[in-house]
């Protein structure tokens, strides 16, 4: 068992560099009672791949275990998994808003805080470059050549979303603009229009109470 | 015997899980403290990236009373500080190779939701070309512009969340115009209504015969 460690625990880091080299990911502390969320908001039609591994460096008990739950924003269950140390995900936004990853410690007998690694892609970088470099047998500066111009093109699309959406948002706040000006006029409006409703019941009720 | 079995398992999946490209801005809620931790791999690397508080529940106040960003080294040493801010973008270059540490700090009791971006950057220099002779110096010129994508993409991670918090206040803004107008004009027939029923109640027969 310890030589097994020994030769694993180089391996483990080793491949940890690899993938940090050709990704990135994030480590998140968990707490040992408790949720931990992390959320993105998308717009429609993203194609999304995610995976997540517990970071333990404690060969002598079990890696301990957690649940996952991704969540679209419209409360659809995209991807829930109990008991685990790892997990992986894929799945293309159907509606466009906020999604939530969860993830919570199953056993927090533990008392103590576990680290979670998660490697969260969407859009361009989810896209699997091993199987096209494969399929078009391209490899070396083509390749990295394509995945640059695969960067741009993400640029470009990304520029026109956030165009898009300061458009929506320049046609809410003018709606706001002119109807804080329409509001006011009718408020002013009602305000009169209370006031004169009053004067007149009052000077009809005195009539008739033969006061005036 | 099975533990090993797991731990192939998870070396397996970490291997096949070797895709390109970048981590998109996640969002988490900062309740006190909020930590995330992420790898470096070379020492000189430079890691860059941004954060904005998306969501905050101010009711009167006009400005975000800010968050503290604390970046710590795998030494423990503090590498950027920035306190009271409300979404900023920075950028260092890492003294030494390890796991770094990113902190948000709430000073208040509200939870906030922080959107951040993180990138650490490698641009192989002549060292590592006379290290490894699969790499030409055009892969330098090419990790150069890969740097350069990838800060144009930052940045507009940066609009993006900057945007969703502006679009947060606007709505914000929209339903605040239409309840409280609405709400105004209730309660200002209302008011209008009771002064004339306490007028009536003032001159009612009843209250006129017990006036000594």
């Amino acid at each position: 068992m310890a030589e097994n460690a020994r030769v694993l625990l180089p391996l483990l880091l080793l491949l940890m560099l690899v993938r940090v080299q050709n990704g990135e990911s994030v480590w998140l502390n968990l707490p040992s009672s408790g949720t931990k969320c992390v959320s993105e908001e998308l717009h429609n039609n993203v194609v999304v791949v995610g995976d997540y591994a517990v970071v333990s460096d404690d060969h002598e008990h079990l890696t301990p275990i957690i649940s996952s739950k991704v969540t679209s924003p419209y409360g659809n269950v995209l991807h829930h998994k109990e008991n685990v140390t790892h997990g992986q995900f894929a799945f293309t936004s159907s509606e466009s808003g906020q999604y939530l990853t969860c993830f919570w410690a199953d056993h927090p007998a533990e008392g103590v805080g576990l680290i979670v690694n998660i490697d969260w892609k969407i859009g361009v970088a989810a896209k699997d470059w091993e199987s096209i470099a494969r399929k078009e047998k391209i490899e070396g500066v083509e390749l990295e050549l394509r995945k640059l111009e695969g960067a741009v093109e993400a640029i470009h699309d990304n520029l026109l979303y956030l165009k898009n959406r300061e458009a929506e948002m320049r046609g809410v706040s003018e709606t706001t603009n002119s109807r804080v000006a329409w509001y006011s006029i009718v408020s002013l409006g009602i305000c009169i229009l209370a006031s004169c409703a009053q004067v007149w019941y009052l000077t009809r009720f005195f009539q008739k109470k033969k006061l005036i | 015997m099975e533990t090993t079995m797991k731990q192939y398992a998870i070396l397996g999946l970490l291997l096949l899980s070797t895709l390109a490209g970048d981590v998109s801005a996640l969002s988490v809620t900062v309740n006190d403290v909020e930590c995330v931790y992420e790898y470096v791999l070379y020492e000189g690397d430079t890691v860059s990236g941004n954060f904005v508080v998306v969501d905050h529940d101010i009711f009167w106040s006009s400005d975000h009373p800010g968050i503290d960003f604390i970046v710590s080294s795998p030494g423990g040493n503090v590498v950027q500080t920035m306190k009271g801010t409300s979404g900023e973008k920075f950028e260092f270059k890492a003294p030494r190779s390890g796991m770094y540490q990113f902190c948000f700090h709430n000073p208040y009791s509200t939870p906030e939701t922080v959107s951040f971006y993180i990138h650490v950057g490698h641009i192989p220099n002549e060292h590592d070309l006379a290290k490894d002779e699969h790499l030409d110096p055009v892969n330098v010129k090419i990790a150069e512009l890969r740097e350069a994508l990838e800060s144009v993409t930052a940045e507009q991670k940066y609009l993006k969340a900057r945007d969703a918090r502006h679009r947060h206040t606007n709505e914000s803004t929209h339903k605040r115009v239409i309840f409280y107008t609405i709400g105004e004009y209730i309660l200002l027939a209302l008011a209008s209504g009771l002064q004339v029923v306490y007028i009536r109640r003032l001159f009612s027969k009843s209250v006129a015969y017990n006036r000594v």
